[in-house]
Parts: structure tokens; sequence; C-alpha cells
């Protein structure tokens, strides 16, 4: 009988709820959101994309062999490992922002996947002309010894 | 001998949280026997852990093998690891751990109390639950910097600290709840439509509890003295910050309400106790040694035991992990514990179990 007396008292009282879209829900200011990524003070270690859990971090490489930072905020799980195994500090960091959402037009999953082999690939592309370079410049070097 | 009907409930139906099929054979709303199924959802994720996952990696991916007790898979997991690998972490990084472990204990039980209380048909009482349940959510919010996948734990220390005006945050909140919590004791305890639906419901003895092999409030509830807190001293301090067992007596839907608000009360106090007395060190201990002989750890998970083993081969990658949740060691008291009731006191009596069988299938 207490208890109903009270759910009856509940009528006149006010809403626990929050309009969420018209209201502010809470967020922490030290929220984990979206990875932010500086390229002047990157040393180009590619630690954060090792260490990453998800795979939402990976460098692409062309030909000069300039590196090229490519994240995804939908696969990324926000766990700030990246940040802790960055040696250079503030060449990534982690904002308050929380992520939105993906639709399907971003073509997350497909496309994220064609990128990221094709990321590897470039970089193995690069290796694979570093070492064809240094074998020539090898061989040239014997050439002129030999002569 | 009265015409036998065979009843099934799920793998989907409206008092199921999660995928779990229960097939009850009735005689006059008499439950006879129960067979259960509970490995609808195999992830595949101790195949994953072994295989494409660093073992570093890995404490971000146990932790979700569940939504509700992620931090003590995280935490689990990570001492294992740091077991493995040979490291003695920070003092502090203890007392956040076991803070963070509390505060999901207290959402937990909550959790597991509201969804009681709406399958025996409470629903202003469920709502009211969850209500008290959001200030929890949001104070691990602050913490960890999200509402269910925390992250918190990783191998060698935590990941984030703890600000002072967080710190002073949870007391405020926890001396709010205070009051609260004696409300909702007394509405448990009192309220006599509950009781029609709570007492005597799914009762188990505690020498079937013994028997079967029961773990976590189930067991305290039918006065089987099991809390791995209780047992263990060397990864965490529970003595050291108050930890005391609950355990009721009965077995039944009730004495498990009872026992979950009673640890609800002790963990407020472990919590209290870690905030004072906060010790200042650093928050990981660094070390580039690689996994390497074998190791198991027991936690204390809101639903009970929670059980990890590991194997390493010096390499980055782990030989094999074993997870074991809590919620399998009671499948076989869960199915006992319907024999004898009345079939409409069943969904009361699913939820009172407590299952989470992501855990479980994983």
């Amino acid at each position: 009988m207490k208890t109903f007396f009270k759910a009856l008292g509940n009528l006149f009282k006010k809403p626990v709820t929050i309009k969420y879209p018209f209201e502010k829900t809470y967020i922490p200011d030290d929220y984990r959101g979206v990875i932010e990524f500086d390229e002047n003070l990157c040393i180009w270690c590619r630690r954060c994309e090792m260490a990453c859990p998800p795979g939402a971090i990976v460098f692409s490489q062309d030909m000069e062999g300039k590196q090229t930072y490519h994240y995804n905020k939908a696969v990324c799980i926000f766990c700030k490992e990246c940040v802790r195994n960055c040696p250079k500090e503030g060449a990534i960091f982690q904002t308050g922002i929380p992520a939105r959402f993906a639709l399907k037009e971003d073509n997350i999953n497909n496309g994220w996947n064609i990128l990221y082999d094709e990321a590897l690939k470039s970089r193995d592309a690069y290796a694979a002309e570093k070492k064809r370079l240094a074998a020539k410049k090898a061989a040239a070097a014997k050439t002129v010894v030999e002569k | 001998m009265a015409t036998q009907y065979e009843i099934p409930v799920g793998a989907q139906h409206i008092s199921l949280l999660e995928p779990l099929h229960f097939k009850f054979i009735t005689e006059n709303e008499k439950i006879v026997d129960t067979t259960a199924n509970v490995f609808y959802v195999h992830r595949g994720i101790e195949k994953a852990c072994c295989s494409k996952f660093k073992f570093r990696q890995v404490s971000f991916v146990v932790g979700r093998v569940c939504g509700l007790c992620s931090i003590s898979h995280t935490t689990a997991y990570s001492q294992v690891a740091e077991k493995l690998i040979k490291i003695e972490i920070p003092l502090r990084a203890k007392h956040l751990r076991m803070l963070v472990i509390e505060l999901d204990r207290i959402h937990s039980h909550l959790l597991c109390l509201s969804h009681v209380a709406e399958n025996s048909g409470f629903e202003a009482l469920f709502m009211k639950t969850m209500q008290y349940r959001e200030a929890f959510m949001e104070l691990l919010e602050a913490i960890c910097g999200n509402r269910i996948q925390y992250d918190f734990s990783i191998v060698g220390g935590v990941a984030r600290d703890l600000k002072p005006e967080v710190g002073q945050m949870i007391m405020e909140r926890l001396k709010k709840f205070k009051p609260q919590l004696d409300e909702l004791v007394d509405i448990y305890q009192n309220n006599w439509s509950l009781s029609l639906k709570n007492k005597g419901a799914g009762a188990i003895t505690k020498k079937d509890a013994m028997r079967l092999n029961v773990v976590g409030p189930f067991a305290r509830a039918a006065g089987l003295a099991i809390d791995v807190r209780n047992e263990t001293e060397d990864l965490l301090p529970w003595k050291e910050v108050g930890f005391e067992i609950v355990t009721g007596t009965a077995g039944d839907v009730y004495a498990r309400n009872m026992v979950r608000l009673g640890e609800i009360n002790v963990s407020m106090r472990i919590i209290e106790n870690i905030i004072k007395g906060l010790p200042e060190s650093a928050l990981i201990t660094e070390t580039k040694a690689f996994p390497d002989g074998e190791a198991v750890v027991r936690i204390e998970a809101p639903r009970g035991e929670l059980f990890y083993y590991a194997k390493g081969n010096k390499t980055q990658i782990l030989e094999r992990l074993k997870i074991k949740a809590p919620t399998f060691s009671n499948i076989s008291a869960m199915v006992e514990g319907f024999k004898g009731n009345e079939y409409g006191s069943v969904p009361a009596i699913i939820a009172s179990y407590d299952p989470c069988l992501s855990c479980t299938a994983r």
C-alpha cells in the first residue's frame, strides 16, 4: 500500500529522463573520443599502428617514401593504446569529441578493408623498390671498384 | 499420472535478456523436468585471442566478452598476463582496479534486481531501480571515459588515473545513494505482491548448491560461503579495504535479492575506503618481456567466480587462453532450481539467476 501511494506521488514529480536531442546528456570532459593526428610532429615509427587492437590506424607509403596516415573512426574502440605507445608526445592524441556513427554511404567495412590492404601493399612495394635500388647501387659500386 | 506438456522458452523470449533456450516438461503447471541450451552466441573469442591479437591487445578483446562484467574480464586477463611476464603492478593500480570492479558490481546487481522486479510483474520497481543504476553508469563514465566497455585494466596496470574531482563526485553520489538503497531494501523485503512471486520460488538447498558447484550470489543465497574475494589475497587486497561476505539461507529468489542488496552495501563501503585511502604511486609497470609458461587467475565477477588460464610461448601471441565464466558453473543448478515450481514463476527465477550467456558461450 505504501508503495502504491509512493507510485502515485511520482505522478507529480519532475521526470528523471533527459529529452536527449533537445537537452545535453552527461559527457565527462575526459571522455574517450576520436583520435587526432598531427602530421608535423610524427616521426613515422608506426608504433600506433602496431599497438592498435582493432586495426583502425594504417600508414600507406608512396614511391618517394612519404607516408600517409589513415584512421577509421568506426573501427576505433577509443582505447588510447596508440597514444600510450607513441614515443613522440602530441603526435597522436585523444579528443573528447564523441565519434559520429558511420552511415552506409561511408562504406566503412568494405572500403576500409580495401584501403588497409592497399596501404600494406604500397608499403611492400616501396620496400621492394628500395631493395631493388639498393641492389642496383651496390652492383654499380661493385663495377666501379672492379674497373 | 497427469498429462505432461512440453513448453519451450527461448531462444528469443520476452522475459529473456539473452539467447537462452529452456524446455520445461510440466504436469498441471508444475515443472517436473527442464533442459537448457545456452550456447547460442559463440563468437570464437578464445581462438581470436590466440591467433590474431598480440598479448597486450587481448585485454581489449576480452573486455568485449561481456558488457556487464567487462572490467572483471579485463582485470582477470591483465592479471594472468602479468603472471606470465612476471611483473608486480603498482599499489595504486590495484586499488583503482578494485574501485572499478566494485562500481561495476553495483550496477550489475541493480540491473539484475530490476529485471527480477520486472519479470515478477512489478514494472514501477524496475524503473526505480534502473533510475538509481544510472548514477553508477555516469560514475563509471567519469572514471573510465565510457559507459560500458571500460578498457580500464591493461597489462601492467591501469589505463587512466582517478581525478580528485571524480573521487569527490563518487563520494557525493554514494551519500545520495544510501537512502535510496534503504528504500530499495525496504521494497524488496516487505512488498507483499513481490513476495508472492519471489518467496520460495526457485529454491535450491545448500547441499545441492555444493553438489552442483554453484558460484556467486546464487551460491551465497543458498548459504554456501564462497567468494573469491574471501579466498585470495595475493593479487588484489580485498580484506584490507573492508570486504565482508554476505550470505543468505533460503536459496530462493527472495534470498538472492537480499544477498545482492547486501553486496551492494558492502561494495559501497569498499569504494569509500578505497577513495579515502588511495595510495600514491605510478600507474603502470613497464616491461618488454614476452609471456612464458602457464598461469591461472580467479576473480570474483558480479555473477561469481571467473577463471582465466593462459599459456605463453615467448612470442607476442599466446598459445592458449581459456575463459570459464561464472554462468557456465551455474547451468546445472539453474536446471535443478526450476523443479517443483509453478510455470508462472519461471521468468522471475530466470532473471534471479542473472545468466550472462555472452560470457558463457564467448
